[in-house]
């Protein structure tokens, strides 16, 4: 009873086995790396050629209705967050883990016992020679150009170069998954937004991008001392900057002049230099009161209501202009003030004179407001990265024998890794010691 | 005085140009002194080529907006061209059949011509515009050049891959192959370097060292086409045709990357690099 109780289990466990082995075979395997990234690779040409996150008008100005259908139907509007697209990169980093753990950690072993071949397969090995005098002093050269001893024994030793570099390509494709980890971080916790700012704004929070932008506190206040914009004699521009004061609770922490290059840092959030243009403001007067309004803006008094609704640079040269709302007899009227214009500078709104007497333009900054928890784990994969691309293709590496025979040394190797230039080494080595060819 | 670099570059044009004639020459008359005249004047072109980007470098401090010559179109078509050039000197032990390097030099000038020649681009020294002006531009622009540069080497063997007659000056299929392979293992890890230094240059110019803007994606598309390259030997029945066809399929990748992404999609990269 028990042995055919055990056998069973053990069959379970076979059958266990079997089933893990060829998912993880499947998994695994380089044609599934290849087809999911050949899928991510086409899929990604549509993101660029048909129009992402743009409006419905957008689309129907461009593709006709069918063709929008499709376009929603697969989330072609946002080729690069649409399910599929996800899914071919959950896929692909699955792919990595497994193709990873199972193929490069055999090759994590220790190299087994090594042998000295004899004298034959070393003079059939692509480069050899032989040298007669001063052997030792010729075993120490090539023993310190040629790496580490894996082998010492009375006939001979074994030299090893650059082994290594076959862990280069196990830090390529575990950073490629780090970078992955760092971007889904940044994607789950991190966020953007942007604040705009006039020299002498404080502001604390900012306007947060999504579906439905809106203001969140940013935690700490920045104060914008300064926006300049420098041009080039050709007027093109040099440089924007924005000098900010950083304000915590306790005061002004520190200052930075954020650069297009050169963004702020604090509590990890970054402010970036993004945009800037101009903002104009209207100085009235009603009924000899000043008033400073801005587009959109509303003045009230003793039901008296006025509404900035157009600003143009210029009117028929006329120079600028502004168009104000307005309601007399509790109907709503519209009328144009031209700065430059005297007769058109002032008007009877109701029973209100109103006077424009200035209209300025004011340079405001864009700043980009970013937060990415991730960003630790995409620098951390990409130095990975660049170790392992150095490693894998750059590093030689290579075997050298050396077999000690009663009247001579035979040197021979066999390169592993950047095979012409671990030759050439082994070639320059060779002429320094004046090695025969083997006969 | 100061387009003295103008007078080079035009220079260096017609050698290239004399490069190609002679290879030709080459072709018809076998002579081993003609092939060893072709090394020599590449190494010239190459020397007066540095020179001249060298001179535009300099000269852009006496127009007091010093900068690396790698801020427009037509100093990047200068660069792309000194890549193939400096890659044709690094491979040099291994591109030892003149009809690799015929096509070398034909890339080369075809974009020095196209510089300078061409009335669409503007030949002046301009100033360096603030997104630009980050130490990141040098390395960013270097790598992917060189990357650029070896991908246009693996193009080239896989053309003369499918070359279906035989000819004393073709190195055989195997020695393509391998040609193939070793250019994309240059190629592959300045692509990847490339793509890291810009990826981390944006997250310090724009916020966000990924955006998907078009140029970005489609780098990205070219580094996973030469992922596939390289990843193709470990399958089972993909030869020298497959990777030969990947490699020809690379290269309208990088062109597509380099030219299409300026001149038809649009997005932040808009200095035509």
């Amino acid at each position: 009873m028990s042995a055919t109780k055990n056998s069973n289990a053990e069959s379970d466990i076979q059958l266990k086995k079997n089933i893990l082995g060829r998912l993880a075979g499947f998994f695994g395997s380089v044609k599934l790396a290849v087809s999911v990234l050949s899928f991510i690779a086409c899929t990604s040409v549509l993101g660029t050629t048909i129009k992402q996150n743009g409006s419905e008008e957008d689309y129907l100005s461009l593709y006709s209705e069918t063709t929008l259908k499709i376009i929603d139907f697969f989330g072609l509007s946002d080729v690069y967050h649409a399910p599929w697209f996800v899914a071919a990169i959950i896929l692909f980093a699955i792919n990595l883990v497994v193709c990873t753990s199972t193929r490069f950690f055999r090759k994590w072993k220790k190299p087994g016992h090594v042998r000295l071949p004899d004298e034959k397969t070393l003079y059939s090995m692509g480069l050899s020679f032989t040298v007669k005098k001063n052997r030792e002093d010729a075993i120490s050269l090539i023993s310190k150009r040629f790496g580490r001893k894996i082998y010492e024994g009375e006939d001979g030793l074994i030299l090893e170069k650059g082994l290594y570099s076959r862990y280069g390509i196990f830090c390529i494709h575990i950073s490629i998954l780090i970078v992955l980890i760092g971007s889904l971080i940044g994607i789950i916790w991190g966020y953007r937004g942007f604040v705009v700012l006039q020299r002498g704004d404080v502001k604390d929070r900012f306007v947060l991008r999504g579906r439905q932008p809106r203001e969140v506190p940013l935690g700490f206040a920045i104060k914008c001392r300064d926006f300049n914009i420098s041009l080039y004699p050709n007027g093109s521009p040099r440089d924007y900057v924005t000098s900010l004061e950083v304000i915590e609770k306790q005061g002004v922490l520190f200052k930075k002049d954020v650069r297009v290059n050169s963004p702020l840092s604090h509590r990890g959030i970054q402010i970036y230099q993004a945009s800037y243009g101009l903002l104009p403001s209207f100085s009235f007067k009603i009924d000899g009161r000043d008033v400073k309004l801005k587009e959109q803006d509303e003045y009230e008094e003793d039901g008296f209501i006025m509404v900035v609704t157009r600003f143009e640079k210029t009117i028929h040269n006329f120079g600028p202009g502004v168009q104000v709302a307005f309601l007399e007899d509790g109907k709503p009227k519209t009328t144009w003030f031209l700065r430059d214009i005297p007769e058109m500078k002032q008007r009877d709104l109701g029973n209100k004179r109103v006077v424009l007497e200035d209209i300025k333009e004011d340079l405001w900054t864009g700043l980009e407001v970013s937060y990415d928890p991730g960003i630790i784990f995409v620098w951390t994969g990409f130095a990975l990265m660049f170790i392992g691309l150095y490693i894998h293709f750059f590093v030689v590496s290579g075997r050298v024998y050396i077999r000690k025979l009663s009247d001579c040394i035979i040197v021979a190797g066999i390169g592993t890794r950047q095979m012409d230039r671990f030759k050439s080494a082994f070639e320059r080595i060779k002429r320094r010691l004046n090695g025969a060819y083997p006969s | 005085m100061g387009l003295i670099h103008h007078k080079i570059l035009g220079l260096v044009t017609i050698l290239y140009l004399l490069l190609f004639f002679l290879h030709l020459i080459y072709f018809v008359f076998k002579k081993n002194g003609i092939k060893k005249t072709v090394w020599i004047g590449i190494y010239v072109s190459l020397c007066l080529h540095t020179a001249g980007i060298i001179l535009r470098w300099v000269d852009s401090y006496r127009l007091n907006i010093g900068h690396a010559p790698f801020s427009n179109y037509y100093e990047s078509l200068i660069f792309f061209s000194w890549c193939i050039c400096f890659i044709i000197v690094v491979m040099r032990k291994i591109l030892i059949y003149p009809a690799i390097t015929t096509l070398g030099v034909l890339g080369a000038l075809i974009l020095m011509g196209y510089a300078s020649l061409s009335p669409g681009v503007d030949k002046n020294i301009q100033p360096l515009i603030p997104a630009l002006q980050s130490n990141w531009l040098h390395i960013h622009v270097i790598t992917c050049f060189i990357s650029y540069a070896a991908f246009i080497v693996s193009f080239i063997c896989g053309i003369l891959y499918f070359i279906g007659f035989k000819w004393a000056m073709l190195p055989d299929k195997g020695t393509l192959v391998e040609i193939n392979y070793k250019s994309v293992m240059v190629g592959f890890p300045m692509l990847s370097a490339g793509i890291l230094t810009g990826a981390v240059w944006a997250h310090y110019a724009w916020g966000s060292y990924w955006s998907w803007d078009p140029k970005e994606t489609w780098s990205l598309i070219t580094w996973i086409i030469y992922a596939l390259f390289l990843h193709a030997r470990f399958i089972r029945g993909w030869g020298g045709k497959k990777i030969a066809i990947i490699s020809i399929i690379g290269f309208f990748s990088v062109m597509f990357t380099y030219f299409g992404v300026n001149f038809i999609l649009s997005g932040l990269h808009s200095y035509a690099i």
